[in-house]
């Protein structure tokens, strides 16, 4: 499959707009700051990648990632030429934690909130008019997992057009219960480097239009197109991968796409930094792409837009095409010493590389052992 | 492609079957995990975990699909969809107030998994090893339905042979004050196939998937699937505002009613609820329906009596 990909959008600690997130990913310059909304007394670690929206300091409101959703499928729907009106357009929201920080927020504090807006359907029908969304919980790889039956439904002819996005904004409970267990929290997100202590976590939100190949529709941009995505389960460990099938939803990502590790030309990976995700996500790779592991590029986005749950997925997507468009790579900001398993991969370190890529592979892990892998290609 | 409903599992208090559910009229007692899982595993799991892995092992027993704790099928082909709204909502809250109580001292780090919301889905898989598509639909009044939709689409598109769907809420302190009144506590399964899978394994068909809308006219999709359907409609399940744009000269079935707030529940209980009718004597197709005007968006699925898929290569 061939399916265009004709409108971006995001929002994230380092950019309104997919844009200014890409400016400030070629320029080294991460979101990490003083977290904003949370107690900073309460806890041992006190930075995150927070978007930057709150009324004043240390005060937090509700359906804070209900308005980043907004935007990122306003952006994409936009540079689609689809308007405001998607009364026609399915659009499949991958999310970790919904809005969970806001039945947080009323449960503690008395904060107005109902179970109609823990799901994101009811905000999409008030600003577009839509009918069919669906919100899916799928933790770390959500929005993947999204694009996966986003392009599975275009396949099968259910729709002509769908809108695939992910977003997410912290919790205090899962912030919350990783700090319970870092006594010494990181002070950086550090991808691939032996040194690194952890994830930290970020808000984020971005989304894509996707189209059937023989649809002629609004023309939009056409930023590349997506070939496969692979999905995976390791049904093994609540929260600690298996490179089994890790290295498994990569294969089938390729099945699905029709292409071969040595066609690859940039990996963007998933790179929490937590020693075990960078460990076996590293492991996996090099176990599937084998003598072809030193051919792409690689790199991630989390070191400077933190880890953005659910969202990240289709960030990362993302950001494979804006390098696709522009020649420029991101680097991996924080990486001195890569790890063993890393050795012989084609490291993108502290500058910007010029390169040109026509296929990109695209990561994504969660909780609960859930792979997803996607294969996109330049227009 | 035609697609199958092979399997039912039931979990509601009083209901362990599908002929129960359809015979039921009020709860009776709740639902108790261990006596059927077994104490082991389940300590640090929340309640909707222990709910959603009682109708999975009903429902993979009752597909044939689980023999002696044994999974008789191939597990990488075998997708997994649970719907819940409610799931660990409890956590969330709970956590972010002991938080502010005591910091983070005060916490289990035994509830780190249960703060991620697809923990049901991701304990059914481990515990039954299923290494196919794992979905947590999250999708409001009409996430029961969508959750059968993309268990169909899932077979349909041949990321999976068998489809594991299951709906299931908890009650607790705090999402009864959320949603202003008792939850089920409880919950349904069916195991979804295609044709092939049906014939190869000599699998029992206790219902067939019909036609599905969803859109923002209860009424409106209702009509279109009565008048794509050969054969004429026979009742609908519905609750609510949806329940009043249905027509009453059918037999109507309104489940929250009986078991209380559904939720993300409701449409899975339906099916589960219309197989036992279908055991029971309905002799045509019902539309299931979940959300309602009043929300973001509903869902209507027909759901047919059994008729076993044709062998050869006209079943597809």
């Amino acid at each position: 499959m061939r399916l265009p990909i004709t409108g971006v959008g995001a929002v994230a600690s380092i950019g309104r707009d997919a844009d200014e997130i890409f400016t400030s990913l070629c320029a080294g310059r991460g979101g990490l700051g003083p977290m904003r909304g949370f107690d900073h007394d309460l806890y041992t670690g006190t930075q995150l990648f927070e978007i930057d929206d709150r009324p004043e300091p240390g005060v937090d409101r509700t359906l804070r990632a209900t308005g980043f959703l907004l935007d990122a499928v306003g952006q994409a729907a936009e540079s689609a030429g689809l308007g405001d009106d998607l009364s026609d357009c399915p659009v499949l929201v991958g999310t970790g934690l919904r809005e969970l920080r806001s039945a947080e927020l009323w449960w503690r504090d008395g904060a107005s909130f109902g179970p109609e807006r823990l799901h994101f359907g009811t905000a999409l029908r008030e600003r577009f008019a839509t009918a069919d969304t669906h919100t899916f919980s799928n933790a770390c790889s959500a929005s993947l997992y999204a694009l996966a039956l986003g392009a599975d439904m275009l396949e099968l002819g259910e729709a002509d057009t769908v809108i695939v996005a992910g977003v997410d904004s912290i919790t205090e409970s899962m912030f919350g219960l990783a700090d319970r267990v870092q006594p010494e929290p990181p002070g950086a997100l550090r991808t691939l480097d032996v040194n690194r202590k952890g994830t930290i976590l970020g808000d984020g939100a971005a989304a894509v239009v996707l189209r059937r190949e023989d649809f002629a529709g609004p023309e939009g941009t056409l930023w590349g197109r997506l070939r496969g995505v692979g999905m995976t389960c390791d049904a093994k460990h609540p929260t600690a991968p298996d490179q089994k099938y890790v290295a498994e939803a990569i294969r089938q990502a390729h099945r699905h796409a029709g292409t071969r590790p040595a066609d690859i030309d940039l990996l963007m990976l998933h790179g929490t930094g937590t020693p075990l995700n960078d460990l076996v996500e590293a492991s996996a790779y090099a176990e599937v792409f084998g003598e072809d592991a030193g051919g792409p590029v690689v790199t991630g986005i989390k070191p400077m837009t933190g880890h953005t749950s659910g969202s990240a997925g289709v960030l990362s997507l993302v950001t494979a095409l804006q390098v696709m468009a522009t020649g420029k790579v991101p680097p991996l900001v924080g990486l001195e010493q890569p790890i063993e398993e890393a050795a012989g991969f084609r490291l993108v370190r502290d500058e910007e590389a010029g390169h040109e890529v026509s296929l990109a592979q695209v990561h994504g892990f969660g909780f609960g052992g859930i792979n997803a892998v996607a294969i996109v290609e330049a227009p | 492609m035609s697609i199958y409903v092979t399997g039912v599992g039931v979990a509601l208090p009083g209901a362990d079957s599908a002929a129960e559910l359809a015979a039921a009229e009020r709860p009776v007692g709740s639902v108790d995990p261990a006596a059927v899982l077994g104490k082991k595993g389940l300590r640090y799991k929340d309640r909707a975990t222990q709910l959603g892995l009682v109708a999975a092992q009903r429902v993979l027993t009752d597909a044939g699909l689980l023999h002696d704790g044994t999974l008789t099928t191939d597990g990488t082909r075998v997708a997994v969809l649970v719907s819940s709204n409610l799931g660990n909502v409890d956590t969330a809250c709970r956590v972010a107030r002991t938080i502010a109580d005591e910091g983070t001292r005060g916490l289990s780090p035994m509830d780190t998994p249960n703060a991620s919301s697809n923990i049901i889905a991701s304990e059914i898989a481990i515990r039954f090893g299923l290494h196919g598509p794992n979905l947590m639909v999250c999708n409001g009044p009409a996430s029961g339905i969508d959750a059968i939709r993309w268990g169909t689409a899932l077979l349909r598109s041949g990321r999976a042979d068998q489809a594991v769907v299951v709906g299931v809420e908890p009650d607790n302190e705090i999402v009864r004050e959320l949603v202003g009144g008792p939850v089920a506590d409880g919950g349904a399964a069916l195991v979804l196939e295609h044709a092939d899978a049906v014939v190869a394994r000599g699998a029992t068909v206790r219902a067939v998937i019909g036609g599905h809308t969803r859109g923002a006219d209860v009424a409106a999709g209702f009509r279109e699937l009565a008048d794509g359907e050969p054969t004429r409609l026979t009742g609908w399940f519905a609750s609510g505002a949806a329940a009043k744009a249905l027509p009453s000269e059918l037999p109507g079935h309104d489940l929250a009613a009986i078991w209380g707030e559904l939720s993300g529940a409701l449409g899975v209980v339906q099916a589960a609820a219309a197989i036992g009718g279908f055991g029971a004597g309905t002799d045509g197709p019902v539309c299931l329906v979940a959300g309602s005007d009043d929300d973001d968006g509903s869902a209507a699925l027909v759901l047919r009596p059994p008729a076993p898929p044709a062998a050869g290569p006209d079943a597809v």
